[in-house]
């Protein structure tokens, strides 16, 4: 016996949108086997949007983002076979229908005119290039290390621990960032995952560089979360060559990050290597670029190291003091959100006195180690002060 | 300072900038002489429509152009904008707040109720 497949009606998603005014005029989308389309708002039918949508090869797409490939070139070729059109009845986040049209697409009046490209001047650099065609945020980042002196080569260590650096100390600045938004603000982001970055190119030409895109595809409007913490990064990179002024910088963002900082730089002189990166969103017109040659790195590691508490986040707890070790100054603390636990730090208030439990408020400071070579962090909360809750 | 439509709490949002000193940006129109009709903002021309993915605070705005060449070079190629008409829109202190969206040039502007939009506006030649 013989079964046919039931006559099912195609679909796509709307996968990011390329083109806005008033609404998304062109956006690509994907179809259940993950096809590439292309769709194009043309007059409404019975009051609702309604788009030209025709399947496109992914690299015809990719030319078309970067601005190689005009969008009138992109859809007469990809609707030569077959063309649709699809009314959007239930908006764009959910599966659009498409209508299959059997008239020439020449004919249809649909066309959009010639010569309309996404970008009026192709990307010269890597960044921006790599951006606009993925149609995301990429960061690249380049290291010169002793053994790419000669070769395209780096240590597998060096590698290794370089991105780990960069990708907690993207966390730790995306952390920072969040943290100063409004309350609303944040309610409106989807921060799950938001700060991390896939490799794409392992190894481009040039000195060693790796090229990186934000792992979560951008909103619709095209942005990615991860911009709010390449914005923080580049700002403690600003004054790299200035160590007074950077000194002023970092401490301005004393914490986590300003940590995470101090530890890559550490890595970039134990591994005498300087850093540069460049990122890209597609919409920029140039990259934004920082740097810190390997010259710059010693006396940056000098003027921070001398900061106290540099990396270190004041956290308050309050609950009850049920679990310690007066002997080794490790303690525990039952909180609302459960059990915290503890050092008391060489100089800083003693558990003596503490009557197990009773509640107390205790002040502490945070701070976070690195695993060498795991990317792993260990946090641990010293005690700075402690009272009756 | 109250704006023309309704916004949602948080909007414009924090990033917009308040216009503070004369500016021109493009917007595309049916007619000639443009009429409020062609100011309206999405939220404006569908009351009830949900805009998925974007947010109520854009659905507020009027999109723009800060680059005329953007309006002609792009905009109008496409099927649904290409009869549309440039419109040059002189934007002064007292006219709301615009804030970069999307694509480059691309701008989302919220009008200021008090601003007169019609007499800031005149369709270009062709």
């Amino acid at each position: 016996m013989t079964f046919f497949p039931k006559h099912t009606v195609k679909t796509i998603r709307h996968t990011a949108t390329l083109f806005y005014y008033d609404g998304p005029q062109v956006f690509e989308a994907r179809d259940a086997i993950g096809g590439h389309y292309i769709a194009v708002m043309v007059e409404p039918q019975d009051g609702n949007d309604c788009y030209l949508v025709v399947g496109v090869a992914p690299e015809r797409l990719r030319q078309f983002r970067a601005g190689g490939l005009d969008l009138h070139t992109l859809i007469s070729e990809g609707g030569q076979d077959e063309w649709y059109l699809a009314p959007v009845l239930a908006g764009l986040t959910e599966p659009l229908p498409l209508q299959a049209q059997s008239a020439l697409l020449s004919d249809s009046g649909f066309l959009p005119e010639p010569g309309f490209l996404l970008y009026d001047r192709p990307a010269e650099e890597l960044a921006l290039k790599e951006a606009r065609e993925r149609h995301n945020l990429v960061l690249e980042i380049a290291a010169d290390p002793p053994e790419a002196a000669a070769e395209h080569r780096i240590h597998v260590g060096t590698l290794i621990g370089l991105l780990s650096h960069v990708q907690i100390m993207i966390k730790h600045a995306y952390r920072a960032a969040l943290a100063e938004l409004s309350p609303m603000d944040k309610r409106t982001i989807d921060k799950t995952d938001a700060h991390i970055m896939d490799v794409v190119i392992p190894a481009a030409a040039g000195s060693f560089r790796v090229v990186l895109e934000a792992a979560k595809t951008p909103d619709l409007l095209g942005q990615s979360e991860l911009a709010r913490a390449l914005q923080r990064l580049d700002v403690l990179f600003e004054n790299a060559a200035d160590p007074l002024k950077a000194l002023a910088t970092v401490k301005e963002h004393k914490g986590h990050l300003a940590g995470a900082y101090l530890r890559l730089l550490r890595f970039l002189a134990q591994h005498k290597t300087g850093l540069r990166y460049s990122w890209a969103e597609p919409n920029f017109s140039k990259p934004c670029f920082r740097s810190v040659a390997e010259s710059e790195v010693g006396p940056l590691v000098a003027a921070l190291s001398g900061v106290s508490n540099l990396g270190g986040e004041p956290v308050t707890l309050i609950g009850e003091f049920n679990k310690f070790n007066r002997e080794i100054g490790a303690w525990g603390l039952k909180t609302e959100t459960g059990m915290m636990s503890g050092k008391v730090r060489d100089g800083g208030p003693s558990l003596d006195g503490l009557s197990a439990g009773a509640r107390y408020k205790f002040s502490c400071v945070e701070e976070i180690e690195e695993v060498e070579g795991t990317g792993r962090e260990i946090r641990t909360l010293y005690l700075i002060e402690h009272g009756p809750a | 300072m109250s704006y023309r439509d309704p916004l949602p709490e948080g909007c414009p949002p924090e990033g917009a900038e308040e216009i503070a000193t004369p500016r021109v940006v493009f917007r595309l129109v049916r007619t000639n002489p443009p009429t409020p009709v062609d100011f309206l903002s999405q939220r404006q021309e569908n009351p009830s429509k949900v805009f998925p993915g974007i947010s109520e605070c854009l659905a507020c705005g009027l999109s723009v152009f800060a680059d005329r060449h953007d309006a002609v070079a792009k905009a109008q190629k496409l099927p649904n904008l290409k009869n549309r008409k440039i419109c040059r829109v002189t934007l002064d202190a007292g006219a709301g707040r615009i804030q970069p969206t999307f694509q480059p040039s691309h701008h989302t502007w919220w009008p200021l109720a008090s601003f007169d939009i019609l007499t800031h506006s005149g369709v270009e030649s062709a």
